[in-house]
């Protein structure tokens, strides 16, 4: 196609219709590519040839309109909702009557399972080497209150406020009902998140859904929602129902918990279990209390014990000593001289120490051990 | 006297009394001295255990259903 400049002298000037002309020209002849991002914005109207649709790039937000034939779109039978993802097979385009850029697709294919588990296991990388599921903090043994982010009227809801009831059933529980699957469910979330750690006395926050899909469990994973989780102001709890593939935000939690039940046992203690405990720690200290006292009590019976028997034991000692005495006494008195044999002869009441004391004819008085007897010197 | 004080007198006066040292007077002086602490302790012990009872009873009485 040719473009005609205008000339004013030197200067060469273009029409409008022919830049543009000029500018789709040669947009054209860039090749046919696949384009990755989220469908905003769909509108098809029956009477309109096209159907037209915004590709958002979920990371940063840019944007790129996208238009198809009306009859190309109806035949790939997508139906396609706003927010979710896809790939564009398509080309650069410039609508010349009005100067817009656009992308004019061939075809449309929704962002399959693989693609999918790639991109999630890009993610995953780029948050980890960033720090993103590093943050674990110890949850509160007793909080104040307790923030639930979960689907409106779900089984998982109820097993949560079930289970934290039963065991707790002074626990307050601030209950945000959001969207926890489909397109919107990332910012819906993350805005009831918001919401219930910034009410006042929240020290926890529980996130939960029941079971799902790979694709039911997307939005778990989603870049903005997991980053909100791992920068919450206070821990979270990530509960969503799942078997073999983890939502990142469970990563980013603080705590994750296999099933809702499991969860609400992470966040409040058992009452009962605790009164429990309680008793027993009260019935030791009381028991403590009297073994102090028995063993004191022991002590003073063996010390009096002995002390009742030292009396009787010090005059039993003095009268040994006593005995002892009187017996080196004895030892010492004549009648033990008389024991070995000697005797005491007497005349009249003199005791004969010499044979002049005496004549023959004499009647003497002899005493021995055991007694006394009269005889006659001779 | 706390129960402690007491219960050392009383053991200092049965070892002074078992090692034989002190006088017959005396000895029975000491004896009447440690007749008295063991009163004493054995008081004091009990009025403990009657404040421990007491208080188990109450704690058990508060015990919640």
């Amino acid at each position: 196609m040719k473009v005609e400049a205008i000339e004013y002298g030197d200067r060469k000037v273009y029409t409008v219709a022919s830049f543009n002309r000029g500018v789709a020209d040669w947009l054209s002849r860039l090749p046919t590519i696949w384009v990755e991002g989220e469908v905003t914005e769909l509108r098809r109207n029956a009477r309109w040839q096209s159907v037209f649709f915004t590709l958002k790039d979920p990371s940063d937000g840019a944007c790129l309109g996208v238009t198809i034939a009306r009859s190309r779109f109806d035949a790939l039978r997508l139906d396609l909702a706003n927010g979710e993802r896809v790939h564009v097979f398509g080309r650069p385009e410039l609508f010349e009557a009005k100067g817009d850029f656009r992308m004019r697709a061939l075809s449309v294919e929704r962002f399959g399972l693989g693609d999918h588990l790639a991109a999630l296991e890009r993610l995953k990388k780029k948050l980890a080497a960033e720090g993103v599921f590093e943050r674990k903090r110890p949850l509160p043994f007793l909080p104040r209150r307790i923030g639930l982010v979960t689907g409106n009227d779900a089984a998982a809801k109820r097993d949560v406020l079930t289970t934290i009831t039963a065991r707790f059933p002074a626990a307050r529980i601030v209950v945000a009902e959001t969207y926890v699957q489909g397109p919107l469910a990332p910012t819906a979330m993350m805005d009831a998140l918001r919401k219930v750690s910034e009410a006042p006395e929240v020290d926890v926050v529980v996130l939960t859904r029941g079971g799902g899909s790979f694709e039911d469990l997307l939005p778990f994973s989603d870049e903005r929602l997991v980053r909100a989780v791992a920068a919450c102001p206070v821990p979270v709890v990530s509960a969503v129902g799942h078997e073999q593939d983890t939502p990142l935000c469970d990563l980013a939690a603080d705590a994750r918990a296999s099933t809702p039940t499991a969860a609400a046992r992470l966040v409040v203690p058992d009452a009962a279990e605790l009164l429990n405990r309680l008793e027993r720690a009260r019935g030791s200290l009381a028991r403590g209390a009297r073994g102090v006292l028995e063993g004191r009590r022991q002590r003073l019976e063996q010390t009096h014990e002995r002390l009742r028997r030292a009396p009787a034991l010090a005059v039993e000692r003095k009268r040994a000593r006593l005995e002892h005495s009187a017996g080196r006494l004895r030892a010492l008195s004549p009648r033990a001289t008389l024991q070995r044999g000697y005797a005491i002869v007497r005349s009249g009441d003199e005791i004969v120490r010499s044979t002049e004391s005496v004549a023959a004819g004499d009647p003497i008085d002899v005493e021995v051990a055991n007694g006394r007897f009269g005889a006659r010197v001779e | 006297m706390t129960f402690e004080d007491a219960q050392r007198e009383l053991e200092q006066i049965v070892e002074r009394l078992e090692r034989g040292e002190a006088g017959l007077d005396e000895a029975i002086k000491l004896w009447e001295r440690g007749e008295e602490l063991y009163k004493q302790c054995v008081g004091q012990l009990d009025a403990a255990q009657g404040k421990i009872e007491e208080l188990a009873r109450r704690a058990e009485s508060a015990k919640p259903a």
